[in-house]
C-alpha cells in the first residue's frame, strides 16, 4: 500500500491517458463501422471483421484500465481516509468506473457474436463509455453552467473519437480493400465524417476554453493555459495533414493516391495520440480560471526566456543536497516545504536551490549544443554534399554518457547512493531508461544513416522515439507548491515538445511516402531544421 | 495485360502502431497535480485566532464529496483529533468546529474527493491565541 501510494500521482495520469486512448479507439471503431462501412456488402466483409476484432481489444484494454483505476483509486481513499468499503463504493468514480466497465463487456459480447449486418446496438454501450468519461471530466466538478459544460465536454470527447479514434480503422480498411476505387470510397466518407468530427471537437473545445481559460493572461500564465494552447497547436498540425488527405481523396487516380493517404493517415495517428495524452494532462491540472493568484506575468516570462549566454561553468557535486530525499524530510520539518495542496504520496514541494538550479541549466546547454550539432550536420547530410556528416547520430553516445552522469547527481557514479538501491526511484529509473533510449537510437539511426539498413522497420525507429518523447514531454510534472516556477518550466518544455513531435512526423513521413509525392522532399529538410531548433530551445533553458 | 495490384492487409504494421498507441501512456512517469484548490479557508493560512472554540471552514474551486472527505486537526503535542465535517454546507465547502484548543501551534490536515474523483490533501499551520 505505502508503494501504490507513492505512486498514486503516477497512476492516476498514467491510466486517464490510457483510459482516453482506449476509449477512442472502442467508440471510434463503433462508429467508423456505422457511418462509413455503412452496409453490410460481400466485400467489406473482410474489412468489417478486422474491425470488429480491434473495437473488441480496445473494449477488453478500457475495461482492464477502467478496474485498475477504481481498485488503485479505491485503495488510496480506503488507505488515506480510513473508509470502509461500503463508503467508497459509493464515490462518483466508482459509479462512473463500474458503468465504462459494464459497457465495456458488453461491446465484447456484442463484437464476438458472429454477425454481419447492424451494427446500431452497439452505439448504446458507446454512449454509455463517453457518459462514464464526462463523469470523471472537469466539468461535473463545476460550480457554474455545470450542465452545459457537461454537454460540451460530451461532444467534444465524442467528436475526438470519431475522429482520431476511427483513424486506425481507416488505415486496417485502405489495406483490407478488394479495390483501390473502394478503398478511395471508405476514404471519402470518413474525410466527411472527419470533417463534421472537427467543426463539433473545435466549437466545443471553444466554448470549454472560455469556460476554463477565461482570459488571454491566463493562457501563457498558468500550466493549464499554456497545455491547451499545446492542443490548439498539435490541433491545427492535424488539421494541416487532414487538408493534405482531404485534397487526395478528392483528385487523382485512387490507385497513386493511397499510399499517400496511408502514410498521412499513420502521422495523424501519432499526433493525435499526442493530443489524447496532453487531454489525459490537462485533466489532472485544476483550470486556468480558478488560479487568479500566481500566475505568471509577460515580463516574467520574458525575463526567463530572453536569449542569454550558455552556462558552461557546473557548481560542484558537493554544492549539491547530498540526499534529495534528507533534503526533503529537513525541509518539511523546518516548515519550508508548501504543503498546502498535494496529491496522496506526495510530502510537499521543495523549491531548489541555487546550486540545483545552476545544475540543472548546465546539464540542457551541453545537450542542446550536441542536439544543434546533430541537427546542423543532418542538414548538411541531406544536401549531400559533406558524406561524413551522415554519422550525426554518433553523437547520442555523448549525450546519454552526458545524462547517466549528471541527471541524477546524489546517485552512483556520482553520489553516494549505489546503482541498484536508486532503480526503485521511479524518476532515476526515467532517467536511465532515457540514457539507454538515447544510444538505442544512436545505433538504429547511424545505421539507417549510413546505409546499412536500406529498408525495413528499423528505419522508423528514430522517428517514432522522437515523437513519443516529445509526447512525454507534454505530460511533464507539475506541482502546486510552487505554481510560477512550474508555468515557466511547463513554457519552455512545450515547444520541446512541439518540435519533437513534429520531427518524428516529418521523419516518418519522409521515410514512409512515396516518391513521387513532392512532399517528402519537403518532410527531409522539416525534421533536421526541427533538430536543430530543439538544440536553440534547450541552450536558451532557464530555471532562474 | 496489366496486373491489378492486390491490397493485401499488413496486420505487422497495425499492430506497431497500436503498441505504440498502447505504449506511449504507459511511459508517462509524471505525478499528478493536485487538483482542487483551496480559495479560502478559516483559520487563514499561518494565521493567529483565538481559542477555545474555533470555527473551521474551507472553500475550493470544486464540487467536494464531503462524505468522503476528511479533516484532521494536528495539536501542538503531535496527537491527531479527527473533526466531524458538517453536512449542511455548500457543495464546495466544508466546514467543522473545532472545541477546547489551547494556546500552541496547530496544522489542520484536508483531504477532499473532488465530484471528477481526484483526491487532493493539504494543511493549514495556523496558532491559537489564549481568548
Amino acid at each position: 500500500m505505502a508503494r501504490l501510494l507513492q505512486v498514486f500521482g503516477f497512476l492516476s495520469v498514467l491510466f486517464r491517458g490510457a483510459t482516453l486512448t482506449f476509449q477512442s479507439l472502442a467508440i471510434g471503431g463503433i462508429v467508423f463501422l456505422i457511418f462509413v462501412i455503412r452496409h453490410a456488402k460481400e466485400d467489406s466483409a473482410a474489412i468489417q471483421q478486422a474491425c470488429l476484432r480491434w473495437i473488441r481489444r480496445s473494449a477488453i484494454a478500457l475495461a482492464l484500465m477502467q478496474i485498475s483505476y477504481v481498485l488503485a483509486n479505491s485503495l488510496i481513499l480506503r488507505q488515506s481516509a480510513d473508509m470502509s468499503l461500503g463508503e467508497v463504493a459509493g464515490a462518483n468514480f466508482v459509479l462512473a468506473g463500474a458503468i465504462a466497465i459494464v459497457a465495456a463487456f458488453t461491446v465484447i459480447a456484442l463484437t464476438t457474436a458472429g454477425r454481419s449486418t447492424g451494427y446500431a446496438d452497439l452505439l448504446f454501450p458507446a454512449a454509455a463509455i463517453m457518459a462514464s468519461s464526462v463523469m470523471t471530466s472537469h466539468s461535473t466538478a463545476r460550480l457554474d453552467y455545470r450542465v452545459p459544460l457537461v454537454a460540451f465536454t460530451a461532444l467534444h470527447q465524442a467528436a475526438t473519437a470519431a475522429w482520431l479514434g476511427g483513424l486506425p480503422y481507416l488505415l486496417i480498411a485502405i489495406r483490407r480493400a478488394p479495390a483501390p476505387d473502394f478503398a478511395r470510397q471508405l476514404s471519402a466518407r470518413f474525410s466527411q465524417l472527419a470533417l463534421v468530427s472537427v467543426a463539433v471537437l473545435a466549437s466545443a473545445g471553444l466554448v470549454l476554453g472560455f469556460a476554463y481559460v477565461g482570459s488571454f493572461k491566463g493562457v501563457y500564465g498558468t500550466s493549464y493555459g499554456a497545455m491547451v494552447a499545446t492542443k490548439v497547436l498539435l490541433f491545427g498540425l492535424l488539421l494541416f495533414l487532414g487538408a493534405l488527405n482531404f485534397q487526395l481523396v478528392r483528385r487523382g487516380p485512387a490507385s497513386s493516391i493511397l499510399a499517400s493517404l496511408k502514410r498521412f493517415g499513420e502521422a495523424e495517428i501519432g499526433i493525435g495520440i499526442t493530443v489524447i495524452l496532453t487531454a489525459a494532462s490537462l485533466t489532472s491540472l485544476p483550470p486556468a480560471a480558478d488560479l487568479a493568484n500566481d500566475r505568471v506575468s509577460g515580463q516574467e516570462i520574458f525575463a526567463r526566456m530572453s536569449p542569454r549566454s550558455p552556462r558552461f561553468a557546473s557548481p560542484s557535486v558537493q554544492e549539491l543536497p547530498e540526499d534529495v530525499y534528507a533534503a526533503q524530510k529537513k525541509a518539511f520539518e523546518v516548515g519550508s516545504l508548501s504543503t498546502e495542496s498535494f496529491v496522496p504520496g506526495q510530502t510537499g514541494i521543495r523549491p531548489n536551490t541555487p546550486a540545483e538550479k545552476a545544475w540543472s541549466e548546465y546539464n540542457h546547454h551541453w545537450a542542446g549544443i550536441v542536439v544543434l550539432a546533430m541537427g546542423l550536420l543532418a542538414l548538411v547530410a541531406q544536401a549531400g554534399k559533406v558524406s561524413w556528416a551522415r554519422n550525426w547520430p554518433l553523437a547520442f553516445f555523448g549525450l546519454s554518457a552526458f545524462l547517466f552522469l549528471r541527471s541524477d547527481p546524489e546517485t552512483w557514479p556520482l553520489g553516494p547512493i549505489g546503482f541498484w538501491a536508486t532503480l526503485a526511484d521511479p524518476e532515476v529509473l526515467l532517467h536511465r531508461f532515457f540514457a539507454v533510449l538515447v544510444i538505442a537510437l544512436a545505433i538504429f539511426e547511424w545505421r539507417v544513416q549510413t546505409g546499412r539498413v536500406a529498408s525495413g522497420r528499423v528505419r522508423l525507429v528514430f522517428p517514432v522515439l522522437i515523437a513519443v518523447s516529445g509526447a512525454l514531454l507534454l505530460t511533464h510534472s507539475h506541482s502546486l507548491g510552487n505554481v510560477k516556477e512550474e508555468v515557466l518550466a511547463e513554457l519552455s518544455h512545450i515547444p520541446l515538445a512541439i518540435l519533437a513531435v513534429t520531427a518524428g512526423c516529418s521523419r516518418w513521413l519522409e521515410l514512409r511516402l512515396p516518391t513521387e509525392n513532392q512532399t517528402r522532399n519537403v518532410m527531409a529538410r522539416l525534421w533536421p531544421l526541427c533538430i536543430a531548433l530543439i538544440g536553440l530551445v534547450l541552450l536558451n533553458y532557464r530555471e532562474m | 495485360m496489366t496486373k491489378k495490384k492486390v491490397m493485401r492487409p499488413d496486420p505487422r504494421n497495425f499492430c506497431a502502431l497500436i503498441l505504440f498507441a498502447t505504449a506511449a501512456p504507459f511511459l508517462i512517469v509524471a505525478p499528478a497535480v493536485a487538483h482542487a484548490v483551496l480559495l479560502e479557508s478559516y483559520p487563514p493560512l499561518r494565521s493567529a485566532v483565538s481559542g477555545p472554540n474555533v470555527p473551521i471552514k474551507l472553500r475550493f474551486n470544486v464540487r467536494i464529496d464531503a462524505v468522503r472527505s476528511r479533516l484532521t486537526l494536528i495539536r501542538p503535542d503531535g496527537s491527531a483529533q479527527p473533526l466531524e465535517i458538517s453536512k449542511h454546507t455548500p457543495t464546495d465547502t466544508l466546514s467543522a468546529q473545532a472545541t477546547g484548543l489551547t494556546a500552541g501551534a496547530y496544522r489542520l490536515r484536508w483531504q477532499v474527493l473532488a465530484s471528477d474523483g481526484h483526491i487532493t490533501r493539504g494543511e493549514i499551520p495556523f496558532a491559537v491565541t489564549q481568548s
